[in-house]
Formats: C-alpha cells, structure tokens, sequence
C-alpha cells in the first residue's frame, strides 16, 4: 500500500508520493461562490475539500500525509493513517509549480485566466469573512449613497448659482460649457476670461475645436469687467463645487467597497450605487430579502403606486430600478418585462445577501441576461396600439382624469 | 535596484519612486509624477519600511520584476502597493492581514492592481491561506507582534522556498519596551540564525522609523 502527501489548493487537491512525483488528483469546480463556501467551511468546521475526499476513496492509501491538524480527524474516517507535517514532498512541489500543475490538469486554458480566477477567489473570500465581521454595514452603504444624493443635488444647486454668478463676466460660457464640473474648473483654474486661452482650455483635457470656439468666445464677450476680488468670490463657490465631485467619488468608492462586502450578489446584478439606493428605499438588507419582487420592482415609485390603486389607473412599471441600463435604454413595450425579471433576480440576490452570504452573482447575472435576450427577440415590435386604448378606462369611470394621466405619463 | 527609481524634483530633492502599476490612483496621498509618458508614484519613506531600509542601504532587494511576495501584515496596503508596481504584472503579491478595519482599506487597493490579491487571514495560522497561496521567492513580514519572528519562521517553514528571502520589519517597543532596541534586534537574529537562515543585514531605520529595523535573511531550507 502507498503512502501520499496530500495538496490541498483552490484549484483542488493533489496526491504526491514520497518522491514528489504526483500520483492523482481531482479539481475543484471552477465556481466563485462553491469554491469560497468550500474555503470557509474548511476553515471554520476542519472540513477537507469534496474533491481531497474523493481522491482518497480513489486512491486508498494506507497512508496520508496532510498539512492542516484540523483535518486530521476527518480524514481518520476514511481508514487511512493520518500524520501532519507542514510544507511536505507534496506541498513543497505542488506551490513552487502552481501554475504547472494548474494548466497540466487543464484547470484553466492559461496562466492569466488561472491567476484572473485565484484573484477572485482571494477577494471573495475576504470580502465573506469581513461580512462576518461587520454587522450591521448595510446601514453605512445606505447612509453613503444618501450622502451622495445629497452632494448630487448641492452641485447642481451651487452649479446654477456659479452660472448666474460668472455669467455677469462671460454670459457664453454657460452655454457652450454643459458639464458642471467642467464649468467649475474653468472658473476655478482660469479665472478671468483674459485667461481663458485655447492652450489653457487645451490643458484642461478640451479638444482642439472646443477650445478655440469657447477662447474666440472669451475675446468677443459682452460681459461686464470685474474686480480681482469679485473673482476671488466667485472662485470660492467653484473651488467648493469641484471638492464636492471630489468627494463625491471617494464617497462612490466607499459605497462600491461596502456594498461588494454586504451584499455582493445584489451589487453583482445592478452596481453598487443602485443596490445601495435599492436597501436605502427598503431601510436594510434585511427588509430588502424580506420584500416579495413584485414590491422591490416598484420601489421608489410609490406615489404613482398608490395612485394607481387608488384611481384605478395604470401602475408604474419600475422604480429606481429604471435606473438600470437594460431598462431605461430599452423600448419601452419591454420595460416592464425587464424590470419584472430583474426584480425577480434581485429578491433572491438579496435574501441570498441577507441569510446565507454565498456567492451567486455570476448565475443570477446570467440568467438574466438570458431572459433580457429572449424578451428582446420575442417581443422585438411594439405591440398593437389601438386595441390597449379601449381596454383601459374601464376602472372607476373617471375616464377624462385617467386619460390626463396617462398622456402624462408617456 | 531593479524596479525602484529615483525621482528629481525641479528644486532639487530626491524620491524614491515605483512606476504605478494603477495609473492615475494614488493611493495614500502619494505624488504621482508622469515622465516621457509612464506614471511614477512617490514611495514615502516615512510612511513604507521597504523604503526606509532602501534609503539606509539595502544591499540587496530580492523584490523585483516577476517576483512572487508573500506579505504578512499587508495592513491598509501602503507597501503592498509598491511592492505590486515593482513585480509588475508577472510577479505576485498576497498580502495577508488580520484585520477587518484596514482590510477593507487593503481591498481598495487591490482592485485596481490585478496582481494584490487580499487575503484576511492570521498570519499565526497559515494553513488557512495555504490554500490560496503559492510559494514565494520574498517573504515580507510586518506584524507588530511579541512574537513576530516566531510566526515569520514558522511561515518560511510553511511556504519559503529554498534560497528565498525573508524580508523581517522588526518593531522593538512591540517585543520589550524595557530593553535596548538594539539587543532585540541581535537577539531577533540569532533566532533566525538557528532556525537555517543567513542573516545578511540588520538596516536600522531611523529617522524613517523609531527603534525598528529591517532584518534582510536568506532561508537555506
């Protein structure tokens, strides 16, 4: 009978023999979220991988040589002897040569996919086991992206007062430049529209064109003079506006951070910024999970909701989740099958999230695209017009209301 | 030094400089200086012990392009970040740390560098992360811990090859407040010296560092 030194890694485990020669192995599913679960459970219970366990049924040794104590007990069940010993024949061999032995077992197709998936399994694993660690972050993410909303709606307050305000020296600029931060920093690093040249516009990342027409508009502006202190005061409100962007994005870091840490399935489907306004509109993770699809589908359109119920008009389509690209940038007949199969996929992202904590972003993304794809081919056209306008004010007789409404609404 | 520039300022002053593996991040408020088109980013010695002891006279820096870095105490990934810019994309870098505050300071860093790979892990118990790892040329350990050299061995036991580095930041005020700094330091590698290390340098880190030291050591398995 033969004595093997047994490897485990995330790609799987490996039998050497006492030579370091490699005697067999079985792979491990290349699956984020199985290989992660199976990493926390060996961590946490001592349980060896499925595929160190079956490659010792396979290969019944009479021996086998591991590296983690824990296991030992597991393995002794197999009717084995079982020693540990750190960095052995086997270990020593296997990850000097990762990589050899990576692509010989046909792991991966080469060495940047290999490392691209061991890459994603080192950050899944950690963002798991800061989940476990941190209870309670869903209501930080929540407060970042109110934050950002709350930024958001200040720079466009300030914007429209910087233009007003800068507009008594260079009216052209406010047209010409839509871009607030732009704007902003036109202001803030220029200055006076002396200053405005088309090498300094050119620095600032403008293109050729761009930049002569605003420079010619700079000379030929029918704007008042200004003293260097009624630059200076204006030059605050810009230089404020610009450290709002800035933070802004830091906050949008934060937010991505948080989120992929809480609730990475819900931020695979949608992004972090939408997931975190989706457990904002529901108040936590876990009010989130709890809520049926039909709910989270309509979140953040409640208004036109209970409106809807209340007038017997046509209920919204979406909420916020019009904010996710595949709905907002498709025809509008299919809208609300998305926003429907969406919505679905993100009750179980979230209860996933909230109960369990595995990994299934990659599955559920699938699958939805899969579903968008189908309604895009199946329901191409729009369908017939006339027919749905005779259907609908059959509600509660108001028809001349529910009509205004309904124009509204397109 | 391979990998490791230095970087003139108009007025005169030198820096240590590493080319940003993650152009346009910095990534602790570090300069980043663009020169005949490729980012540099400024290396703080003040803020990096590897800079540090390179400033006091490295002889050797077994970290360089291709290299594979096990990091213990990747801490919010100041260090991490250079050490990836200067293994660029062929080398590795796993940076292992305990905790979950700073870790998630470490993830960001991470990922914007393909070649960081986080792990939040106790560097007291490496058959965790063996799993994840590979064996590496460099073992960097910087852990403010009593027994930190201990736990330094007992990875190099676990991972380093043959003729790799242990590259070993050694925190005296963590080990004994009331001894010299400079007694800890001997005494740090004369263990070493036992366990089949070459001990090739003690590097004093002042004025970058206070009573530290990097101890540069080659494992002869």
């Amino acid at each position: 009978m033969m004595k093997v030194y047994l490897v485990e890694h995330v790609i799987g485990s490996f039998a050497f023999d006492e030579n370091g020669k490699l005697v067999d192995y079985v792979l491990n599913p290349r699956d984020l979220g199985k290989v992660v679960d199976m990493l926390i459970d060996h961590e946490e219970h001592g349980n060896p991988f499925p595929s160190a366990l079956e490659l010792l049924l396979k290969l019944k040794p009479s021996e086998v040589v591991v590296e983690n104590e824990a296991e030992v007990a597991k393995f002794q069940g197999l009717g084995a002897r079982v020693t540990t010993q750190v960095h052995h024949f086997g270990a020593r061999e296997f990850r000097q040569s990762l990589v050899k032995y990576a692509l010989e077992a046909k792991y991966a197709p080469n060495e940047e996919e290999l490392y691209s998936f061991l890459y994603q399994v080192s950050f899944e694993y950690t963002r798991r086991k800061l989940r476990k660690a941190s209870q309670k972050r869903d209501l930080l993410a929540i407060q970042a992206v109110r934050a950002i909303d709350d930024i958001d709606k200040t720079i466009n307050l300030f914007s429209e007062r910087l233009r007003e305000w800068y507009s008594l020296h260079f009216p052209e600029l406010d047209k010409m430049v839509e871009d607030h931060q732009l704007y902003s920093k036109i202001v803030s690093y220029l200055g006076y529209r002396d200053n405005i040249t088309q090498e300094a516009l050119k620095e600032l990342g403008l293109n050729d064109s761009r930049a002569s027409k605003i420079a010619d508009a700079a000379k030929k502006s029918i704007g008042a003079d200004i003293s260097e202190d009624d630059i200076n005061s204006i030059r605050m409100l810009s230089n404020t506006i610009l450290e709002l962007f800035k933070i802004r994005n830091d906050l949008a870091d934060y937010v991505e951070s948080v989120m992929r840490e809480v609730s990475p399935n819900v931020t695979a489907l949608v992004g972090p910024v939408l997931g975190a306004r989706l457990l904002s509109l529901a108040g936590s993770l876990e009010e989130l999970a709890k809520m049926p699809a039909s709910t989270i589908q309509v979140l953040g359109a409640e208004k036109a909701l209970f409106r809807a119920l209340k007038t017997g008009s046509r209920p919204p389509k979406h909420g916020i989740i019009f904010q996710f690209p595949a709905i907002h940038s498709s025809p509008r007949w299919q809208r609300g099958k998305i926003a429907r199969a969406l919505a679905a996929k993100l009750a179980i992202a979230a209860r996933v999230d909230a109960f369990s904590g595995r990994y299934i972003g990659d599955q559920l993304v699938e699958q939805l695209n899969k579903r968008i794809e189908e309604i895009k081919t199946k329901y191409a056209q729009p369908p017939p017009r006339k027919q749905q306008k005779e259907e609908r004010p059959q509600g509660k007789g108001k028809k001349g209301k529910g009509d205004k409404k309904k124009g509204k609404r397109r | 030094m391979e990998n490791v520039f230095e970087c003139i300022y108009v007025d005169g002053v030198t820096r240590l400089c590493t080319k940003n593996l993650a152009p346009g991040y910095s990534v602790y408020g570090e300069r980043l200086i663009k020169f005949e088109g490729i980012e540099y980013r400024e290396w703080n010695a003040f803020r990096s012990k590897l800079a540090g002891a390179i400033l006091k006279g490295l002889k050797y820096n077994p970290i360089k392009k291709g290299t594979k870095v096990l990091y213990l105490g990747a801490a919010s990934g100041t260090t991490p970040s250079h050490i990836s810019d200067i293994v660029e994309k062929e080398g590795k870098v796993y940076g292992v740390e305990f905790s979950p505050r700073v870790v998630r300071e470490l993830i960001l860093v991470a990922q914007r560098r393909p070649n960081l790979f986080p792990i939040l892990a106790d560097a007291r118990f490496p058959q965790a992360y063996s799993l994840l790892v590979e064996d590496p040329e460099v073992l960097y350990v910087d852990i403010a811990q009593p027994d930190q050299t201990d736990i330094a061995i007992y990875n190099a036991k676990f991972f380093l090859r043959e003729g790799g580095y242990l590259l070993l930041a050694v925190k005296a005020r963590s080990i004994d407040v009331t001894k010299e700094p400079e007694e800890i330091f001997m005494a740090e590698a004369e263990k070493l010296r036992k366990e089949n290390f070459d001990v090739e340098q003690i590097i004093n880190l002042d004025p970058y560092d206070k009573d530290h030291s990097m101890i540069v050591a080659k494992f002869k398995g």
